[in-house]
């Protein structure tokens, strides 16, 4: 119960220290400008002004948090060493994997602030553009939030360990890396059912190919914009089994972000 | 309340990872209630032993307790209150902002959390206009003021202080003495480094001087300047040629002064003296102090 408390209480402090960061604002404006920028492209487009504005918006929530995920979130923990506050805070009675997660609960409500802001943005311009605002949209919405926990939880794990800028290369090859997987993985078999590759190097792609896809979270998992843009229907409990994967990874991150940082000397 | 034995702490840095020792064997006892200064040069592992104690440094070897609990033992700091030497804060929270934020990590709240932070505040002499005010516009003062407030909000059984003098006037020395000394009164038990070695004799019941990340000394501050023997300043009517002072009696300076290195040598010089015809016109005994002492171990162990 103590425990909670005090990541509640170190959260709630991330938080209220992340929004008054100058780098929040300025993506969060870009973001804002981004998406009505998408009502013009939706004039300009050869295709469906909807389907133009839709897509638009969502890929800027995405890219938005993505960029608050990784350039606060590397950030959060380096500036707590760096700047020595660590040092009062670790004395306090609460454990270093307290920390860690009160740290990554603060910048995941930072995000999902973020989402939320441009939600009803996004929404304002559906319909003053009527372009058709349905509740499926949410769903892709709910989807990148999961996302970007996920990639906050690698941010935080390399940050606990390396610098701010190997931090930052580090979660986006991972970003990448997640994104990519599942196509990099089709791509080998199929090149390997058109013979094109020899069988041994064929196997030992595949087999690299699987290696990654098993080791990086599935990323690709949460674009879903084609669905929802054309009002396809996503597969049963699709949700539900993405949520727990995320969730999954998250808790794996954190876990290894905390037993690292307990291991720190901190001076 | 503190049982340090045998501690072993080694720093890894740079590429290759270089080892360096920075704490060699060392053992200390602090009993309940005692007031502690523990002292020594610049990098002789002051703070790295505070740091040991209050789990944000691990060690290599040794047994560590604080309160009967490792501090490995989340625990152990239930019963701590530090405040680390140059605190640095959330420069975007205000002095009062800061205080509540800690007083909710040690678990206070409410009405008891106000009254708290009230106490802590006078007790420093903090309850001013700036507590109100951003912490990036605080002096190095005050962030010492608040630094020290944030550690005593939860009433602490063991207060630790590195350097807790550093950065404040003479006023602020005097306010943070006497803070001191009346948390101590109340039964808290004080663990604190400092530069400032006449506070470190005025207040401590107990000293430990670490040089070299070895401990050199530790005892009362009486017994520590008493087993370094008693200096006596002689000064005679008429000088004693330099070839006839007696062993363990040096010229001062002046040609009528000399010093006995202990109670033997002060023996022999008088004897000589009585001998002699030589009249004794004052005698001085001094004890070396503090700083004495500590010079004398800084260079033994740079020799």
């Amino acid at each position: 119960m103590q425990t909670l408390k005090h990541i509640g209480i170190i959260a709630l402090n991330t938080f209220r220290e992340s929004i008054r960061d100058k780098i929040l604002y300025n993506i969060g404006l870009l973001a804002v400008g981004l998406a009505l920028f998408s009502i013009v492209l939706g004039e300009w487009s050869v295709f469906d002004r909807a389907y133009v504005i839709k897509s638009t918006t969502l890929s800027v929530m995405s890219l938005s948090g993505l960029l608050i995920s990784i350039f606060v979130g590397i950030s959060l923990v380096q500036k707590e060493i760096q700047r020595r506050t660590v040092l009062t805070l670790l004395s306090k009675p609460i454990s270093r994997a307290t920390f860690i997660v009160g740290k990554y609960l603060g910048l995941l409500a930072v995000v999902a602030v973020h989402l939320a802001l441009l939600t009803c943005i996004y929404y304002s311009i559906l319909f003053l553009t009527n372009s058709e605002p349905t509740v499926s949209l949410l769903t892709a919405i709910y989807l990148i939030f999961w996302e970007l926990a996920v990639v906050i939880a690698v941010a935080l794990l390399f940050s606990s360990f390396s610098s701010t800028i190997l931090s930052a290369l580090f979660t986006l090859g991972v970003y990448f890396a997640g994104h990519l997987s599942n196509q990099l993985l089709e791509q080998i078999r199929f090149a390997s059912r058109m013979g094109e590759m020899g069988d041994t190097s064929t196997a030992l792609l595949e087999k690299l190919a699987v290696v990654i896809h098993a080791v990086f979270p599935g990323l690709y998992r949460y674009n879903v914009t084609s669905y929802v843009v054309h009002g396809l229907a996503l597969p049963d409990m699709y949700l539900f089994w993405n949520t727990v994967y995320a969730i999954g990874y998250v808790g794996v991150f954190l876990a290894i972000a905390s037993w690292w940082f307990s291991r720190r000397d901190f001076l | 309340m503190i049982q340090i034995e045998h501690l072993h702490k080694t720093y890894r840095s740079g590429f290759l990872m270089k080892p360096k020792l920075a704490l060699k064997d060392v053992s200390l006892h602090v009993e309940s209630g005692q007031i502690y200064g523990f002292i020594g040069p610049n990098g002789a592992g002051k703070s790295t032993t505070i740091k040991v104690l209050t789990g944000l440094l691990n060690f290599d070897s040794g047994k560590v307790l604080v309160n009967g609990i490792s501090p490995r033992d989340v625990k152990s700091r239930r019963f701590i209150g530090y405040s680390p030497e140059q605190p640095y804060f959330y420069d975007y929270l205000t002095g009062r902002e800061l205080l509540q934020f800690y007083g909710k990590l040690v678990g206070l709240e409410g009405n008891l959390l106000n009254e708290r932070i009230t106490w802590a505040l006078q007790l420093l002499h903090a309850d001013k206009d700036w507590i109100d005010r951003r912490l990036r516009s605080y002096s190095k003062g005050m962030m010492q003021r608040v630094g020290i407030a944030q550690a005593i909000l939860g009433k602490p059984k063991l207060l630790i202080l590195d350097e807790p003098m550093s950065g404040l006037d003479p006023m602020g020395r005097r306010d943070v003495r006497e803070a001191i000394l009346e948390l101590n009164r109340d039964g808290v038990t004080i663990f604190y480094s400092s530069h400032l070695l006449s506070d470190v004799e005025s207040i401590s019941h107990r000293v430990a001087m670490i040089v070299d990340g070895r401990i050199v000394r530790e005892g009362t501050v009486d017994e520590i300047t008493d087993s370094c023997g008693i200096e006596y300043h002689v000064r005679t009517r008429t000088a004693i040629p330099a070839k006839d002072l007696p062993e363990g009696v040096a010229l001062a300076g002046h040609p009528q002064e000399v010093i006995c290195a202990d109670d033997a040598a002060r023996d022999r010089l008088l004897r000589y003296c009585l001998d002699n015809g030589i009249a004794v016109e004052k005698m001085d005994h001094k004890r070396p102090s503090l700083e004495d002492i500590l010079t004398e171990e800084i260079a033994r162990a740079d020799a």
